[in-house]
């Protein structure tokens, strides 16, 4: 049940708290760019977070058994070819590598997959789809478990990184349909002509960011309503 | 190929004309994450012309060997190769500051100016343009960074580069330094970069 | 034909990446890739991608050197850094200790789970003290702290906040001196609670005005760290007599 406690609190921090987007400013290029039109956004945050899940998964995979101080892989490898015994094995030097590699992958696979199934989807995504390969939602979210993957008392499991990235990529999607939506009614409205396009989004996400530090504090409340509701 | 811009002119075009941020909004992720404060923003700017100056380098030595289709990656493998340079050279010899900046170092992988410039002008050109293009563009990026950190840490803080300038009677606007900070001073700042530049254009038409 | 690209790969190599250079010898890096380009002149379409893929497998290789260079020299500065992040604070935290002198050890909590905890001794190798990181919620994410006790397990002998993300100007003082005087010297049981007014008992810890949560978050992470720790660390006190 403490788990479930936790997965919840990872989750709401990343979607709504620690907003990908408001909070740490990550997927900025796409968030000003297709957020014009709401089905555009909603169609292009499911994609994200198809993405960020994919990539997270493998990037969980490879980092545990191989890029993280004390892997058991090299250090397997190691023993095999007569290394010495007892040291510690650290390829974490090649983790972006790995990390940026994964993640294009990633966005591969989704456009195949997407281009045979969906055909009308993917002509309306145009370029937009393998522009995904450099969105920072993606990497971030790869580096936030490569973070708690470091500490050998302290690992995460692959469902807490799993649903650390399916909470960012929902936030994503919240955040980018919202703005979308705010937009759609900007088209109406006089703007000055400096501010038109990105100056007017950008200070409408400053007020969304406004909004969403309301969010602060959420999770001790839920977590404290978890805990009653488990009796402790 | 003579049509294409000399070194000069790549230096010029990326301070201010094709400024990265103001111009062509590349860049955003760190310029509104690491402006909080100068120090952060400076080294976030370091980092970022170091390995801007080292991928156009590489890429502009290497650009006769380049395959089409696998440009792309070559261009990716060179970019994370030098961003993890910097990052273990921040780790090493900065570490608080490469503490603040978290994560904020390895995304310039995906800052996409850096690859934009691999593909428009370091894998067409020699080497000293592509440098220069390299080095006008980091001066640009730079200025669009310290311009906004500027804003922030002295309304945010009081402080500029930790240093005190508006003394005590100064309420500081806390909001400066948080997300909302970040994109109201940037949307704000966008907004009058886009203004001079209408004008000036007026002006010479 | 095929000497022209191998030369400027050499070019490229020996001035752009002189860590590679170093690092290994280009021969290794550039026998495959030798091969593989002869190969794919002589060979039908079908074999070319290895041969058109050449330069990417040969930069890996220049890259793979050069990053394991990068790491071999600048590893072991980086882990020194990670760990005198905590060291450096130990003897603020357990008065009289010494840095050099302190043990690791990795002890399990109430809990069930693992914890790294630092033995503080004195340059004599006397058993000052224990210096043990602990994490909690705060108000706006997680707050990592450092809580110093002394060997007998009966005062906590300061508080260090290694990490926090509170609200600027409000919640991030706790991080500030005054704060964290509040913790040192006081009795470790019963457990630290928060008050608004000046403290009475000395088991009271005055909250940071604006930032109760905050406040209380550090304080019930302290309180959590003691009653999860007690026994285990009461096992392993004593001198050992440090390496």
């Amino acid at each position: 049940m403490e788990t479930v406690s936790s997965l919840i609190l990872i989750f709401i921090g990343a979607a709504l708290i620690n907003n990908f987007v408001l909070h740490y400013f990550v997927g900025i290029c796409p968030f000003l760019g297709v957020s014009r039109r709401v089905d555009t956004a909603f169609g292009m945050g499911l994609a994200v977070t198809f993405v960020i899940t994919i990539a997270s998964f493998l990037s969980w995979v490879f980092t545990y058994y191989i890029l993280r101080p004390g892997a058991p892989l090299p250090l397997w490898v190691w023993n095999v070819m007569g290394g010495a015994e007892g040291a510690t094995v650290d390829l974490s030097v090649l983790s972006y590598i790995m990390y940026i590699f994964v993640i294009a992958s990633s966005v591969q696979f989704v456009e195949m997959y997407v281009r045979k199934f969906q055909p009308k989807l993917y002509e309306s995504f145009g370029v937009f789809l393998p522009l995904i390969t450099t969105n920072c939602a993606i990497l971030f979210a790869c580096l936030e478990i490569m973070k708690h993957l470091q500490d050998p008392t302290q690992l995460w499991g692959l469902h807490e990184a799993l649903v650390l990235a399916i909470g960012g990529g929902v936030g994503f999607t919240i955040a980018i349909s919202l703005m979308a939506g705010i937009r759609e009614e900007l088209d109406l409205a006089d703007v000055p002509e400096a501010l038109k396009g990105a100056g007017i989004a950008l200070i409408v996400a400053g007020i969304m960011a406004m909004a969403f530090m309301g969010f602060t504090g959420v999770d001790r409340g839920v977590e404290q309503a978890l805990m009653a509701l488990i009796g402790r | 190929m003579s049509d294409q811009p000399t070194a000069a002119e790549r230096f010029l075009n990326g301070i201010l004309p094709e400024n990265p941020v103001y111009r062509q909004l590349l860049g955003m992720c760190p310029v509104l994450a690491v402006t909080s404060g100068m120090k952060p923003a400076i080294t976030m700017a370091g980092a970022t012309a170091f390995v801007l100056i080292m991928s156009n380098t590489l890429v502009s030595l290497i650009r006769g060997l380049l395959k089409p289709h696998l440009r792309i990656l070559v261009f990716t493998l060179t970019i994370a190769t030098f961003v993890t340079i910097a990052d273990r050279f921040l780790a090493a010899f900065m570490y608080d500051m490469s503490k603040q900046l978290g994560p904020y170092v390895p995304l310039i992988i995906v800052n996409c100016l850096i690859i934009s410039r691999a593909e428009i002008c370091a894998s067409k050109q020699k080497l000293g343009t592509a440098v220069a293009d390299a080095v006008g563009m980091s001066l640009g990026f730079a200025l669009a960074l310290a311009s906004i950190a500027t804003v922030r840490e002295i309304l945010g803080s009081g402080t500029w580069f930790g240093i005190d300038v508006l003394g005590s009677g100064w309420p500081a606007w806390g909001i400066m330094v948080l997300p909302p900070g970040a994109f109201l001073t940037l949307g704000l700042l966008l907004g009058g970069a886009e203004w001079f530049g209408k004008r000036r254009a007026a002006k010479a038409s | 034909m095929s000497d022209l690209p191998e030369n400027t790969t050499e070019q490229a190599e020996n001035v752009s990446m002189p860590p590679a250079v170093n690092g290994e010898a280009p021969g290794d890096g550039m026998a495959p890739g030798d091969a593989a380009a002869d190969s794919a002149s002589s060979l039908p379409e079908k074999k070319s991608y290895i041969g058109q893929a050449w330069l990417v497998i040969l930069l890996a290789f220049c890259f793979g050197g050069g990053l394991a260079f990068v790491q071999t020299t600048l590893g072991p500065k980086i882990a020194e850094n990670k760990r005198n992040e905590t060291y450096s604070v130990i003897p603020t935290l357990v008065p009289g200790a010494d840095q050099e002198s302190t043990e690791e050890l990795v002890v399990q909590g109430a809990d069930g789970r693992d914890v790294r905890v630092y033995k503080a001794f004195s340059t004599a190798g006397e058993h000052l003290g224990w210096v043990i990181p602990a994490r909690g919620q705060g108000f706006a994410d997680v707050i990592e702290i450092l809580v110093g006790q002394d060997a007998s397990l009966e005062t906590i002998t300061g508080m260090y906040v290694l990490a926090q993300k509170e609200t600027p100007g409000l919640g991030d003082f706790i991080r500030g001196e005054e704060f964290q005087s509040h913790f040192a010297g006081i009795p470790a049981l019963p457990p630290l609670e928060v008050v608004k007014a000046d403290p009475t008992e000395t088991n009271e810890i005055l909250a940071l005005t604006g930032a109760t949560i905050s406040s209380e978050s550090v304080t019930n992470i302290v309180n959590a760290t003691i009653a999860n720790l007690r026994e285990v660390l009461a096992t392993r006190a004593g001198s050992n007599a440090p390496e």
